[in-house]
């Protein structure tokens, strides 16, 4: 019999979880440990987030589904890995921390054969000053965070009805963020809610990022083909921005919030300073602190651990000038060096480098978006673990099951305003995720890689919405939901 | 003097030239029959992705 544990239970670690019981049986048995309750289908925050629909729908209790699924669930947090066991105890284990389950505070220990680190990122509002719901910007990360930026919100557009301007700015709150697809669904998402109201004459809405163009969503731009043309989703997208008459400001690093003013510097190093009504601002992600140790207890974080706090995988950490990056750095089995019982997926596996150019100011500050790793790359990178651990429960030999983001390809649906007649969304795809200018031209699959607005791109996003939360709830025929 | 925390004051990004929609263009984006046809094409699209390149080893 062998044990397997899941850290995280966000899309990388619950569609692992639920795929290693599905292929392992009773047979082994399946941890999943994980400082939430509930599940989150994170991508509906943002009409959370501007008070279309309540927590509650994107939101459900874990406990329910584990049950069900002859799950293991530990509510706690992990805090160390031991690869090597220790002098005491040569099996390999997990130092956790309880948060729930009438056991918060405890420390625990949980035994394995085989670890998914799935712990997805930590939000670093602490890196800019004044930032987050603690400061004076409002996220969307969390659906406790969209509840209270709705509310904001509703604040705001109460005082246009009464007559006063205001001015909303949307984006990112620092220069390495990364996740600006949510930003930009945000700040539409917003618009539609404000022309909804009536009151959009009285709003002035300020997309505010990192990018250092309109279009790069973090994995430096693409491009479509269009009706015989080959278009950039930067026309598209200032396209929409013109339409909408959101104002934009580009390659943008947030150096401190105050009470109402974000400071802020640009790509050409001048420093400058906007005053809102209410703002969102996506944080940068780093991975969650968990540390490591060796057999002896000497610690071994530094080795498993990117500076960034994510775990280090099968790609090619060499530091080089981005001419130099290739699709091949990028991973593809997701095993810690050095370990085959041990891997790390969705946002808490260390991504070789960027994807967009990372950039600097004259003062030496980096505007550099990180790269995204989004639900569907989360989702499959997931399900390979799952995949590998159980060929090699049955034959420890057995090669890894394969999922490089510079083969897979990714849906990204940003919705721009709901309704099941009025909505719309930029619905988009890609084909790879990771650019490989040796296989395209332009870096991807130009007849995979599309974008395209209307009506239909809400439709697919509702329907995702349905599906996934189908699928996370794991009723029945759930496997045949691809991640 | 303007204010120079004013969202006019902001180095914004010139859209200016950006093509806009026709009036064509945002009714074909809300006309509920041509966008089931899209809705289709994409959900199409986003399962040949699925079975092409979802398995990560796939050229
Ligand atoms: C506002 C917003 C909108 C988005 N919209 C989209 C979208 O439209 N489409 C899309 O594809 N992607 C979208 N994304 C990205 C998507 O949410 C992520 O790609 C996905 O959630 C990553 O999955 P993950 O499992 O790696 O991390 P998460 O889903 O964040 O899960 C991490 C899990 O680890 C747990 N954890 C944390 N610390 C520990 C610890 N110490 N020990 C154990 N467990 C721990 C957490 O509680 C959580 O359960 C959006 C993201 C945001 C923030």
């Amino acid at each position: 019999m062998a044990d397997v544990v899941v850290l995280g239970a966000g899309v990388a670690g619950h569609t692992a979880a639920l795929h290693l019981k599905r292929l392992l049986g009773k047979e082994h048995t399946v941890t999943v440990v994980t400082p939430n309750s509930q599940w989150n289908w994170i991508p509906s925050n943002i009409w959370v987030g501007v008070g279309d629909m309540p927590a509650e729908k994107v939101l459900f209790p874990l406990a329910d589904v584990y049950r069900k699924q002859k799950i293991e669930y530990l509510q706690a947090k992990a805090v160390a890995i031991h690869p090597d066991g220790s002098e005491t105890d040569p099996r390999p284990f997990v130092d956790i921390e309880y948060t729930g389950q009438g056991r918060a505070g405890e420390p625990g220990t949980v035994h394995y054969d085989y670890l998914i680190n799935a712990t997805g990122p930590k939000l670093r509002f602490e890196a800019t000053p004044g930032m987050g719901p603690g400061g004076y910007t409002h996220s969307v990360c969390t659906a406790d965070h969209a509840t209270h930026a709705a509310h904001a919100l509703e604040a705001s557009i109460a005082k246009m009805r009464a007559g006063e301007r205001q001015t909303l700015v949307i984006g990112m709150g620092h220069g390495t963020c990364t996740c600006q697809g949510a930003a930009f669904e945000y700040v539409f998402n917003v618009d539609h809610t404000i022309r909804q109201a009536g009151v959009r004459d009285l709003a002035t809405i300020v997309y505010l990022t990192n990018e250092a163009a309109l279009g790069d969503f973090g994995v430096g731009g693409m491009v479509f083909d269009q009706e015989g043309f080959q278009t950039t989703s930067e026309l598209w997208t200032k396209s929409l921005f013109r339409e909408r008459g959101v104002l934009a400001i580009v390659g943008a690093h947030v150096e401190r919030v105050e009470d109402g003013v974000i400071h802020y510097e640009t790509l050409d190093g001048t420093k400058h300073s906007l005053a809102f009504d209410f703002s969102m601002l996506i944080p940068p992600f780093g991975g969650v602190g968990l540390k490591a140790y060796a057999r002896d207890g000497g610690d071994i974080t530094d080795t498993l651990f990117a500076p960034s706090g994510f775990m280090k995988v099968d790609a090619d950490y060499t530091p080089k000038p981005y001419e130099q990056w290739k699709a091949t750095d990028w991973p593809s089995t997701y095993e810690v060096p050095g370990y085959r019982n041990l891997f790390a997926v969705g946002i808490a596996f260390a991504p070789p480098h960027a994807i967009s150019k990372p950039l600097k100011t004259p003062n030496g500050t980096a505007i550099a978006p990180a790269p995204p790793r989004t639900g569907m790359p989360s989702g499959v990178t997931g399900k390979a673990a799952a995949i590998t651990i159980a060929r090699r429960i049955k034959n420890p030999d057995a090669p890894a099951e394969p999922a490089s983001m510079a083969h897979m390809g990714a849906a990204c649906v940003a919705s721009a305003g709901t309704g099941l007649t009025k909505g719309s969304a930029a619905a988009m795809t890609m084909l790879p995720v990771v650019p490989d200018y040796d296989r395209y031209p332009t870096g991807r699959d130009v007849r995979e890689t599309r974008g395209e607005l209307g009506l239909h791109g809400h439709w697919v996003k509702l329907m995702l919405h349905y599906l996934f939360l189908y699928k996370a709830k794991a009723k029945f025929g759930w496997p045949l939901i691809p991640e | 003097m303007t204010d120079p925390t004013a969202p006019t004051a902001q180095p914004l990004l010139d859209v200016s030239t950006a093509p806009l929609p026709t009036q064509r263009t945002l009714k074909m984006r809300r006309n509920i029959p041509f966008q089931l046809v899209r809705f289709v094409a994409f959900d199409l699209r986003i399962m040949r992705m699925v079975l092409k390149g979802h398995k990560g080893d796939a050229h």
